[in-house]
């Protein structure tokens, strides 16, 4: 038998149990891994390789400072890098995918063939790669982004980093910026046609409209849901990027709100400036 | 003042009695300093909040304790404060709040950090020696199977085990209560319950769980 331990292995020779001490700690670290509970002592055993317990247990502090240290240090310059690339790539998946079985159709309504199957193979190859993509963006999104995923769910949370472009940019961004982040588009039509004069609305939503949240409540709530969502995703946003901690009471009052929402009956005064919004439509 | 277990005290201050554990270091998370203790606030640490709720687990100085969801350290610092001649591995998966973590392991002699995932608890057998007490604060929907797999891996026979499970993270559309009695028979199925009860009122909807092992 043969033991993966920190500092190396520990092998069993004619019943004997026999450290080995690896050259590079930092390696053997790594690669401490055993399917099995370990049937001896660890701290007894590795006294033997380093002369004294208190020597084991200061060595091995100082080994798991320097790989944990590492390794917090790549996974936050990365992490958030590579949920953007995933998301994108993802999308470019999705197009191919439905292009594909587009074509797929097209071949199968005049002839279905060993080719047309092995066609149809390969799509599937390609829709369980975008489940697995799908999952890992779920995953490393909730890992770095736990207070935006606990609002938002992973999916949105997902789309506002790539649309900010990194956690920092999100953390830095006005709640009024995020709610319509997604909706570039209609905002600076509405601030083109404000600039010349004219009436426009600016847009109540971007990404964000697709939380059922706001998508369920009657459009003339959503304003507020969103704004209100808006609001606390600004807060979990520099939670995530300060802090990396989650606070529930974020998601908790944004469900509390939604609730608020859709209870509340339709005030007579909002039903008055129903009227005049008619009215002044009609004119027009 | 009283002191409750080894460097866990009681004192007064300004007419109410507040938690504190005795140390060295200095503050980690924004907790006041008063003279050698450190204020321990049972708003922020679950564990805290278990001990003004009158379960005191009596936690010995020489333990070596796995703890799972250290998180920025700020329940860690003062079992650090209360294991001052044991070892607690830290086990955290998320790097962000680890960062911080990292200045407490720095400071602490008896902490060795762990960024893993207290999932997979093979990856991290041959770092982890067996433990006195496993202490799980992971909030995640399959926490119990969790435990089980590092008890397994990991506790001592007669080792105890402290769990602290958020109604919302197992079930979010079942009743507190309803999803508590499960986590409660799920953990009887293997351990023996010493004793559970709720958090209130410093956290809503949380309760620890006290286990034993016994076979």
């Amino acid at each position: 038998m043969k033991w993966n331990v920190w500092f190396g292995q520990v092998v069993e020779e004619n019943g004997k149990l026999i450290p080995k001490k690896s050259k590079n700690l930092v390696e053997s670290f790594k690669n401490a891994s055993n399917p099995q509970p370990l049937p001896f002592s660890l701290p007894e055993i590795g006294a033997r390789v380093f002369g004294s317990v208190e020597e084991y247990y200061k060595t091995l502090r100082k080994t798991a400072l320097r790989v944990t240290s590492e390794k917090v240090e790549r996974e936050l310059r990365r992490e958030d890098r590579y949920v953007i690339l995933l998301l994108k790539a993802l999308d470019k998946l999705n197009e191919s995918i439905n292009m594909l079985e587009e074509k797929l159709r097209d071949i199968e309504e005049v002839k279905i063939s060993e080719t047309t199957k092995e066609f149809e193979k390969e799509i599937e190859e390609l829709k369980r790669l975008r489940r697995k993509i799908e999952k890992e963006i779920e995953d490393v999104i909730t890992k770095i982004a736990p207070n935006l995923t606990e609002i938002a769910g992973a999916v949105i949370a997902a789309r506002l980093l790539e649309k900010a472009g990194s956690l920092e940019r999100l953390a830095f961004l006005p709640a009024s910026k995020i709610q319509i982040l997604g909706a570039e588009k209609s905002l600076y039509k509405a601030l083109a046609r404000m600039r010349r004069g004219r009436p426009a609305k600016t847009p109540k939503h971007g990404i964000i409209f697709i939380h059922p949240f706001i998508r369920t409540l009657p459009k003339r709530k959503r304003g507020k849901m969103a704004r209100f969502m808006a609001a606390k995703l600004a807060i979990g946003a520099k939670l995530d990027y300060f802090k990396g901690e989650l606070d529930e009471s974020l998601a908790e009052a944004v469900r509390k709100k939604y609730e608020e929402l859709r209870r509340e009956k339709e005030k007579p005064k909002q039903r008055e400036n129903d009227k005049k919004d008619k009215k002044r439509q009609k004119r027009k | 003042m009283k002191e409750i277990i080894h460097n866990v005290f009681l004192i007064e201050r300004e007419g109410k009695e507040i938690l504190a554990t005795k140390s060295r270091y200095g503050s980690h998370y924004g907790e006041r300093k008063i003279g050698e203790f450190r204020e321990w606030i049972p708003s922020r640490s679950k564990l805290a909040a278990m001990f003004l709720k009158g379960h005191i687990v009596d936690i010995k100085p020489n333990w070596k304790v796995l703890y799972l969801g250290a998180a920025s350290g700020t329940t860690v610092s003062h079992l650090a404060d209360i294991v001052d001649e044991g070892i607690i591995y830290a086990v955290e998966y998320s790097a962000k709040p680890f960062a911080k973590f990292l200045q407490l392991a720095e400071e602490r002699r008896n902490i060795i950090p762990l960024l893993e995932d207290a999932s997979t608890p093979w990856k991290f057998n041959g770092i982890v020696e067996k433990v006195d007490l496993i202490y799980q604060d992971i909030a995640q929907k399959n926490q119990i199977e969790i435990f089980f797999a590092n008890a397994d891996m990991f506790l001592k026979k007669d080792g105890e085990g402290l769990i602290m499970v958020k109604a919302r993270s197992i079930d979010s559309t079942a009743e507190p209560e309803v999803v508590f009695e499960r986590v409660i028979e799920e953990l009887k199925s293997r351990f023996k319950v010493i004793a559970h009860g709720s958090l209130e009122p410093f956290h809503k909807d949380h309760i620890f769980v006290h286990v034993k092992k016994t076979k």
